[in-house]
């Protein structure tokens, strides 16, 4: 328990130092001020007559966005997808940075658990995650409360925050596996690039009908309040996480590390 | 005999290439063990197969009576290693790099930074990013993560890559304190036989993946070359005088004469009464000793040498 909570510590110096958490909250705060920008465009049309294309999806999203419910919903979907590759870029500096710095050799011969080292990792990245979330959310809801959107109450924003908090830790959970990538590829470019072709398998998954099958559209179906989502869909996704997160213990533990 | 370091018919292959074969050595207590050879002769695989990173494809090596296992905790307490070029943490502080190493070592006492930071002379860079490290501080810091637990055995990769002068010879000084006065023992690697020779008890030398030849520094000594390179106004009379006397004397491209029989190497005088008493006395008479870099390249057959008998 003292080398995990000494783990953690290094973990946590080594990000907050990086600033690579400033960068990626600073990053995904564009999700929620590209939002606000949007339903203002739509809602002063004269005012962006001349912008053509971004006044048409403005226009969308103002559709899609017309009271808080539906405002939570696209939020949740919003997060879903660009979160993602935000909480990608966090695993993949956290675990890759050790191969292309070549700090990993530092860590392998000691006298604490490689399981400890890895542990402490996971919980420092689904701990970052968890805060970009939070903050996304929390601007999202001073978006809302701006643009004086309808149909607010208590009970409305603590659903849609329970289902923001759902979503996020499904896309945590997908997430994780993504530190196999990071060590295999030993840097940052096999995960980018994974994550890419997972985004894009997900929407096909939705076109050809087993989105719920595929564990990395289940967020996203959760977000959207799909009911063809099945329990196996969460154990598929539960099972995911796990042998994501195995597979990384086993690659640290027993792989020869030549960096 | 307490040995640190065993290996038996230790080996790594990757696919067709052999990086290492059948390396079979026996480190004992307290000493320090240069382990020599060109780039790419198979150092760094040995090491890392000693530290457990990579798994030998044949043979086995015990650490601190150990046997290395990869992915395991043990026997890691009580070494100190540095592999290759000493990375750090660029954003973290020279102070924090050492917490990190500290806190990797759970038996390493919370002063322990304080007292490396003085031991290594790095006070002047505690509160410096170590991305911003000279190449010789980086490698102090290294060297400081290395020996920040006080380990019994410690294994360093060319620890005196791009050190100057003086930081070569305070690390000198250094391994050679842990080992007289604390009695541990050190394994390290190298390329410049003339670096380790002033260091090390015993050297190996290893070559293409093969250990050639293990020697303390008296052998090494021994088997180095000698000449006796003599000078003379009269070249072909000094010359006919010595082969007259029996002496294999040969002479050389820029007119010099050359013996190399350990009676002309031990007794020159003899050499030099023999050419006064014939009318043809020597300006110059000296013995040259091979050099070490020359010895260790004409080992690996990658030079001459000085030709012996």
């Amino acid at each position: 328990m003292n080398n995990l909570s000494n783990m953690i510590w290094i973990e946590l110096r080594k990000a907050i130092r990086s600033r690579m958490p400033l960068w990626t909250g600073l990053g995904s705060l564009f999700m929620p001020l590209g939002m606000a920008f949007l339903i203002f465009v739509a809602k002063n049309p004269e005012i962006f007559q001349k912008l053509g294309l971004v006044s048409a999806k403005a226009n969308l999203m103002a559709y899609s966005a017309t009271d808080w419910p539906s405002y939570l919903i696209l939020f949740a979907e919003i997060i879903s997808a660009g979160g993602f590759f935000f909480f990608v870029m966090a695993i993949s500096w956290v675990f890759g940075r050790e191969f292309a710095d070549g700090t990993l050799k530092d860590m392998l011969a000691v006298p604490v658990q490689r399981s400890s080292i890895l542990l402490a990792k996971f919980i420092v990245v689904a701990a970052w995650c968890a805060v970009l979330a939070i903050i996304i959310f929390i601007l999202g809801l001073a978006v809302g409360a701006i643009i004086l959107l309808p149909g607010g109450s208590s009970s409305v924003i603590l659903h849609g925050s329970a289902v923001t908090a759902i979503t996020v830790c499904l896309i945590i959970a997908v997430v994780l596996p993504f530190a196999f990538f990071a060590s295999v590829g030993r840097g940052y470019l096999l995960p980018m690039g994974i994550a890419v072709l997972t985004l894009i398998t997900a929407n096909l998954m939705m076109v050809v009908g087993w989105a719920e099958y595929f564990p990395w559209a289940v967020p996203i179906l959760y977000s959207q309040g799909e009911s063809s989502l099945t329990p196996l869909s969460y154990w598929i996704l539960f099972f995911t996480c796990l042998a994501g997160m195995l597979a990384t213990y086993v690659w640290w533990k027993y792989a020869d590390q030549n960096r | 005999m307490n040995l640190p370091i065993e290996t038996e018919d230790l080996g790594k292959r990757y696919g067709d290439v052999r990086a290492v074969e059948h390396l079979s050595l026996r480190v004992a207590e307290g000493e320090i063990y240069a382990f020599l050879g060109l780039n790419g002769a198979g150092k760094t695989t040995t090491i890392r197969m000693l530290l457990g990173m990579i798994k030998p494809t044949t043979g086995y090596a015990k650490v601190l009576q150990t046997r290395v296992r990869i992915g395991k905790r043990e026997p890691w307490e009580s070494v100190g290693y540095m592999v290759e070029d000493p990375h750090a943490y660029a954003e973290l502080t020279v102070y924090e790099n050492l917490e990190v190493a500290r806190r990797l070592h759970p038996g390493a006492p919370l002063k322990a930074v304080g007292q490396i930071i003085e031991r290594l002379g790095l006070a002047a860079y505690v509160d410096r990013r170590a991305g911003t490290l000279s190449h010789g501080n980086a490698q102090r810091l290294g060297l400081a993560k290395a020996l920040i637990h006080n380990p019994k055995l410690l294994i360093l990769d060319e620890p005196a890559n791009g050190l100057d002068p003086a930081g070569i010879v305070e690390i000198r000084e250094l391994l050679l304190e842990l080992t007289r006065a604390q009695g541990g023992t050190v394994f390290m690697s190298s390329h410049i036989l003339a670096e380790v020779s002033r260091l090390a008890g015993r050297i190996g030398i290893i070559h293409k993946g093969h250990l050639l030849q293990e020697l303390n520094t008296d052998e090494l000594e021994r088997n180095r070359r000698r000449r006796l390179l003599l000078r003379v106004r009269e070249v072909e009379s000094a010359y006919r005088v010595l082969i007259a006397a029996d002496q294999p004397a040969k002479i050389l491209q820029d007119g010099v004469i050359e013996l190399k029989n350990a009676a002309s190497i031990e007794h020159p005088d003899d050499i030099n009464r023999l050419l006064v008493n014939a009318g043809t006395p020597p300006t110059q008479l000296m013995v040259e000793e091979e050099e070490l870099e020359q010895y260790f390249l004409r080992l690996v057959g990658m030079d001459g040498g000085l030709e012996n008998e």
